[in-house]
Parts: structure tokens; sequence; C-alpha cells
């Protein structure tokens, strides 16, 4: 019997290693991408060209896009912050959790996390036998509860990235989600700004200031398309 | 009946008579009627009460009403009248006594309540410091008229008091400002104190903060005289539409017991005014006290929508008729030392509504977040400046030019929107000393660059990157619900191991408890008993090692299953019964051994005594 449990220990941790070898090699470079849009080195150049050509709005939209998935590249949050003081926008909504949380690619911190869970569940499976490396499944049992939380972490603090919108054109925040209603101040083109509501065409933002206001969705693009594939086509067709 | 009407006649002519000679003879002691007021405590605090005593020497005794004034609230605690006749000239002294309570803090200056009198002035604290500027003590000077135009009075609280609205405009936008005069009329004596300031009805407006100091006027409303508080403030549209706009106030007003018009005395013969008349009816104490609220007649207004057509994308909602400057707090500093911009607004309108056209960080210039300063050039707030500081700080040395800013509005009397743009400023900017952090800041480009940089060239990009592996999806695999599942699989597979380890430990441990529980001896040798009946030699031999083996395992130390023969015969030598009995049972497994009953008998003998030494031998 405790050979049984042993095994089965090893043979969780050993899918859960296999898990994280495919995720990792999907992560890897290959030869043709399957949706160049979402490489963020790809995303991060076309901000760069967007950025030469003058649509400083568009490259905030990409910068942003690209540090999804790069967030510690230090490229794209200088020449985001570059194309922001163009553009005359202050930094988007930010905080010290945000900013510490989201440190390396989200994707490969979720597989870190699985195979924290697999990592710690199986030295904890395995610690039920009496073994001489008892000391070793303890230390394997808090890397793997310290991968789970690095990944609770990082996802936490990128969740509200799912929220976030940058203003390709300047927009009037008005009081309510209607056509003519009073402005109650205005969003630059090139923001990012936070959505918190949607109603009927109308986004209902918070900027960095802080203020809240409905803005026509028409000219807000998500960070995050809400459907893969041809968001950034759209934004861009909407741009130009 | 014709004496009866005689007697009535003459009655009445009487009391003409009477009322004629006292009204004569108030008009011609007008001058020699002396009257003095005195309050006391003059300064008390919020809370507490000073008693105000009105004293009238004369020939006559004249009428005495109570004062009214906003924010104080008198009560008549009371009377004395004393007249002295000397040398055939009478002399009438009379006293009033009001308690005089306090509804808010300040100075109030109540006035003579006759003529010729001086003012009383009475200080009101808070209650831990001192009364507030300014207060209702300047409700008696009358202030300066509005030039808005009059409005309708409708009369509330049968006659006793009115409120009504002056305005200059009924047709105006949403966020559009308007000057207005809130007047509440009080019929001198018939209002004993107002309680509280006029509101607003409904939601479709706001109204500025009141002023706590009231204008004060009087006025004859038809052939009656009124005491008229005029509030000076703002009103501003806050919905489109057609909406209709009344005030209230609420008020203390002193209920007569006025004469039934057809009945009594004096009825048709045009006493009934005078008796009712609130100087008579408090001369003589036949009112009480009532609160009521006066409404205003409703105003209709038309609000019109800001429109959408031309509307600047900056507009920030400021509606009203304004200019805009700026300037700088120095035209000369050094890198990292902090300027100040100032941008004023000045003009007319709503200034809540008026934002500050902000800068903010770029172009060398390191920008902070503005404050904003509101001077008032009318009692209203209707006029005035909103100056904005913003402290800029540059972050490069040079001739610098401070960006532009741009404001717009919506200008009601043009309809339509208006922009202003400020002239670029420009500051010479020193740089920072040897050995600062900014020492190392390059010069600014010139003016009007689209982009500085550090090089004062074109804006420097950091540099593409090379192409790598990408995802199908920009969402994270945290928030895709293919990926939000195998968390929760991994963990219930996880579950179930432990589960299924627990459950087969479990299993180990009952069957091992099994295996090593002594065996019965009755049992067993029922049991042997059994095989020996049957002939089965075979089973018969394997009941009694098995019960053999659980003892000499448990003796040894060994699991029951490593208790061989061999393992008997090294440990017990191989002429010991219970090698033999181990022997025996192989042969019988092997060779179909058959045994008689006696040879049973013994070998159950032998195999009870070895399990249990109590079985005798």
């Amino acid at each position: 019997m405790r050979r049984g449990g042993f095994v089965v220990g090893v043979a969780i941790a050993l899918v859960g290693l296999g898990v994280c070898c495919a995720a990792a090699r999907a992560q890897t470079p290959a030869e043709t991408p399957r949706a160049a849009e979402y490489s963020p080195a790809h995303l991060y150049n076309q901000a760069n060209a967007d950025a030469r050509a003058g649509k400083v709005a568009l490259a905030v939209l990409e910068y942003e896009r690209a540090r999804v998935l790069a967030p510690a590249d230090p490229d794209a949050r200088e020449n985001l912050r570059h194309a922001r003081e163009l553009a005359g926008v202050p930094a988007g909504p930010d905080d010290w959790f945000e900013r510490y949380g989201r440190f390396a690619n989200p994707n490969a911190m979720y597989w870190i996390g699985i195979a924290g869970l697999a990592l710690g569940g199986g030295c904890l499976l395995m610690l039920r036998r009496r073994t001489p490396t008892r000391g070793a499944l303890l230390a394997g049992m808090i890397l793997g509860a310290a991968m789970v939380g690095a990944s609770l972490v990082n996802a936490a603090a990128t969740f509200p990235v799912l929220s976030e919108a940058v203003a390709l054109e300047q927009a009037a925040a008005g009081v309510s989600p209607v056509e003519g209603a009073d402005a109650l101040f205005a969003v630059p083109a090139a923001s990012t700004v936070r959505v918190l509501d949607r109603h009927q065409g109308f986004d209902l933002i918070r900027d960095s200031q802080g203020r809240e206001g409905w803005v026509s969705a028409a000219n807000l693009a998500p960070v995050i398309p809400s459907s893969a594939g041809n968001d950034s086509v759209s934004s861009r067709a909407a741009i130009r | 009946m014709s004496i009866l009407k005689s007697v009535k006649s003459f009655a009445i002519g009487t009391f003409i008579a009477v009322i004629s000679c006292m009204a004569v003879a108030g008009i011609a002691l007008g001058d020699g009627t002396t009257a003095l007021q005195s309050i006391e405590p003059s300064t008390i605090t919020l809370g507490g009460s000073a008693q105000l005593t009105i004293t009238a020497i004369g020939s006559e005794a004249p009428a005495i009403t109570p004062p009214m004034v906003p924010g104080l609230e008198f009560l008549a605690v009371g009377q004395s009248q004393q007249v002295e006749i000397i040398n055939g000239v009478a002399s009438s002294k009379t006293t009033v006594t009001y308690q005089v309570t306090p509804q808010q803090a300040g100075v109030f200056t109540i006035p003579s309540a006759l003529p010729g009198g001086e003012p009383a002035v009475l200080t009101v604290n808070r209650g831990n410091g001192p009364a507030p500027p300014g207060g209702a003590g300047q409700s008696a000077q009358p202030q300066a008229s509005s030039s808005l135009p009059a409005a309708s009075t409708r009369q509330g609280a049968s006659g006793a008091a009115f409120v009504r609205l002056r305005l200059a405009k009924h047709d105006l936008y949403v966020g559009e400002m308007i000057p207005v005069d809130i007047q509440v009329g009080a019929r001198d004596g018939m209002v004993a104190s107002l309680n509280g300031p006029p509101m607003l009805n409904g939601d479709a407006f706001t109204l500025n903060k009141l002023p706590e100091n009231p204008s004060r006027t009087e006025e004859i409303i038809d052939g009656k005289p009124f005491i008229v508080f005029t509030w000076h403030t703002a009103l501003v549209a806050v919905k489109p539409g057609t909406l209709s706009l009344t005030v209230d106030t609420p008020l203390t007003v002193r209920v007569q017991s006025a004469v039934r018009p057809g009945a009594g005395f004096f009825s048709g013969s045009g006493f009934e005014d005078l008796l009712n008349d609130p100087a008579f009816q408090n001369f003589f104490g036949r009112s009480s006290q009532r609160d009521v609220t006066v409404s205003s007649a409703p105003e209709t207004f038309t609000v019109l929508p800001l429109p959408a057509e031309g509307r600047p994308a900056d507009f920030s909602g400021a509606v009203g008729k304004f200019a805009v400057s700026t300037d700088l707090s120095q035209d000369k500093a050094g890198v990292g030392d902090p300027i100040t911009l100032r941008t004023h607004v000045s003009g007319e309108g709503d200034f809540a509504r008026v934002d500050a056209p902000v800068l903010h960080d770029g172009d060398g210039w390191k920008a902070y977040t503005p404050t904003s300063k509101f001077t008032a050039a009318d009692e209203i707030g209707y006029r005035g400046e909103k100056t904005f500081e913003q402290p800029l700080v540059s972050t490069r040395p040079g001739e610098r030019a401070v960006p532009e800013t741009d404001f717009s509005w919506f200008d009601p009397a043009t309809r339509r929107y208006e922009q202003a743009h400020t002239p670029p400023l420009t500051v010479a900017i020193a740089p920072a000393p040897a050995g600062s952090s900014l020492a190392s800041m390059p010069p600014a480009a010139s003016p009007g660059a689209a982009a500085p940089t550090g090089n004062g060239q074109a804006p420097a990009w950091r540099p593409d990157h090379p192409d790598r592996g990408a995802a199908s999806s920009l969402t994270p695999h945290y928030f895709q619900p293919e990926f939000v599942a195998l968390p929760p699989l991994l963990l219930v597979a996880l579950s179930t191991a432990w589960l299924w380890i627990r459950q087969g430990e479990r299993s180990a441990k009952t069957a091992r408890s099994a295996l090593a529980a002594p065996p019965s001896i009755e049992s067993l040798a029922n049991q042997m008993d059994g095989y020996a009946a049957a002939g089965d030699t075979e089973s018969f031999f394997d009941t009694g090692r098995a019960a053999l083996r659980r003892v000499l395992a448990t003796k040894w130390g060994l699991a029951p299953t490593d208790v061989t023969a061999e393992e008997v015969i090294s440990r017990l030598g191989s002429d010991s019964e219970i090698s033999r009995a181990f022997l025996l049972a192989d042969e019988a497994t092997y060779s179909r051994l058959k045994l008689s009953a006696p040879d049973f008998q013994q070998w159950k003998r032998i195999v009870l005594r070895n399990v249990d030494d109590r079985v005798p031998t």
C-alpha cells in the first residue's frame, strides 16, 4: 500500500511536470506563431511603428497589450511612458500592488502555479510514507506552496488589466450614458482608463485622477480584446 | 329694535371717538414719547436666551409689537403699564418684556420697536467661540437694491407672509447660473419668526448657499405693511425640460382670534379690520402661534440642454462668459526649481463647473496637481475669478516655453461654445549646479518642438525586439475558462489520491491486525477436529501451521509469512515437534499424506499445546 501511495504521488508530480513541459514548449520560439498579433514582441514592434508614425494613441494601446504578456519588459515600459509624454496624458491607473505583482509573463506564472500545486501536492502525498527523505519532501512542499503563492499574486495583480481601455480619440466624459449628456471632464486621446460598467454603447470609466464619467464605447479600445483575433485590426481601422 | 340700534350706534360712536382720541394723542405725542430698548445679557451662547425690554414713556400708551429678526424668536413674557396724573397731566409708562431665543449664532441687531428708539445688539456665540463675523446683525441694514425685475406676490398663511422670486430670465441652459432674489415678506406683527432659510422645491435646480444676512426693507402691499427679507443668490438648472420652481419658507405666525364677519356687536360696522389688526390684537394679547410653510408662486423655466454640435473635446462643463489668462510666478529659475503656472479664469457663470486646464508631465516639465481659489466679485459668487496654481519643475536647462493651455466653455448669450488659447510663456532655466543629479540634463529643444528627447532630436524609441513565441489569446491563462478548470482538476486528483492512499493504509492495517490476532483455542480445536473427521490431512495441517506461524511470528518478531519450515528448523532444530509439524504440513500438501484418527488427535494436541501453554498434553 505504501508503495501504491508513493507511486501515485510520483505519477501526479510527473503529470504536473509533463504539463509544464508542454506549456513551456508552447512558449518557446516557434517558426510559425499561431497568432502573431498576440506575440509580445510583435505587439511591441507594432507599437514602435505606430509611435514613429505619430499614431500615439494606437501605440499606447499596443504597448499596453505588449505589457500584458511581457509586463517586466523595460523597453515596452519606457516607450509607453514616452508615448504618454508625447500625448500629454498621465500614467494609467497603476498602484504598487499592480506594479510589483505583475513581475512576469502571466501565462508562465500560471504554469508555475500549476507545477507548484503538483509539486507541493506530490510531496505531501509522499510524506505519508516514512522515508529518510522527509526533509527534502518538506522543502519540496514549501517550494510548491511558494510557487502557487507567486502565481496567485501575479493573477491578482493582472486582474485589473481585464477592465482597462485606452482612449483612441479625445472624448468627453458625460454625466449619463446618453448622447448630449453634460460633460464632466475631457478624456484625452491615449489615456488609459478603467472601465467600470457598460450601458448601451457607453462605458463608465474612471481616469487616473479618479474621476468617473460615461464615454462612448466607440472612443475606447480595451487593452484585452473581448474576442481573440480581429480586435487589433478593428481598433486599427477605427483609428485610421 | 330702534332702541337697540340707537344703543349700538352710540357705542360705535363712542368707540370711534375713543380710538380717534388715542390715535390723535399718539400722533400728537409721537415726538414726546420716549422709547427705551435694552437686552440683557447682550452676549449669550447658542441655546441660551436673553430678555428684551421695551419701554415706552409718554402721555399715552403706544402699541408695541414684537420685533422680527431672522434667526431670533421673540416670546412675550410680561407687560406692565403705569399711569400717573400729575397736575392734571397724564403720563404713561408701558413696559413689554420678551424672551429672545436665538436659532443661530451671530451678531443680531434688533431694530427699535418704536420710532425714535435705538436698536439693541445681541451677540450669540456658538458655545466655544466668538460669533461669526458678518452675522445676521447686518440684516437690519438695508442693502443695495437688486436690479432684477419684480415678481408677482402670492400671499400665504392668511396674508401674514409671502415668498416670491425675482429672476432675470426664464429661458436658460443646463449648467447656466442666473442671479435670483428670494424675498420673504412678513406682515409686521403677524409673523413671530422665520424658522429656516428659504428652500427650493424639487431637484431640477440647485441654489447657491444663501447668505446669513438677508437685506431688510419695508414694503406696502395692498395697503398693508410688510417687512421684506431678501436673499441675493444664484440658481443653476441641472436638467433640461420645462420646469417649475417654487420656494418654501418655514415660519411661525401669530394666529389671531378674528372677529367673525357678520356676527357680533361690530358686524358690518367697519370695525372688523380694526379688531383684526395685529397691533390691536397683540396689544390685547388675543393671538396664538402656529408653524406654517409659505410657498412662492410657481415660476416656469424652459431649460435647454447644451448642444452636442460644436462641443470641443476639452469642454469640461463650464457655462457662462469667461476670459482666460496665464502667468508665471517668475521668469527665471534653475533646473529642479519649482515655478508656479497661474491660470486665471474670470467672468460670470457657475465657477464650480470651471475645471483647470491642467498641464501634464512631459516636454521636459514635471507637473504637479493644481490648486484652485475662487475670488467672488459680487455677493452671490456669480461674477469673479478662479485662479488655478500649478507647480511646474523644469528638468532641462535653457530658454523653456511653458506649453499653451486651452479652455472652452458654453456661452448662453451667443448660444455656442467658445474657446480660449493662452499664449506661450517663456522662462529661463539655468543649469543645475555641478555635482547635482540634474546637472547632466542636456539643454531643452527649442520651444514648440513636438517631442523633445534627451538629445533634442526626434523621440528616441527603444529598438524593436526579435519576434518570439506567441499566445493564442491576450487574455492571461488565469482568466480563460479552459485554464481556469485545470487547478481544480489537479486539486481533485490530489485529493482523490490522498483518500485512496489513506483508504489503502487503513485496509492494510486491518489485515495486519486480523493476521496478528491470537487464534481462539476452541475454534482452532474444532476446526482441526472437523478436518480430521473428514480425513482432510492437508487442511488439518494448514490450519495448525497457520496457528503456529502466528504464535512464532509474534514470538520471533517476524511477519507470519516469514515463518517458514526452514526458519523453524533453523531456530528449533529438526527434531522439535513444531518442525515436524511444519514438515508434515508440507508433505500433506504435496504427497496426499493419510493419517489415522489417533495420529490426528496426537498432532492436534501438539499444535494446541504449542499455541497455548494452558492446553494439557
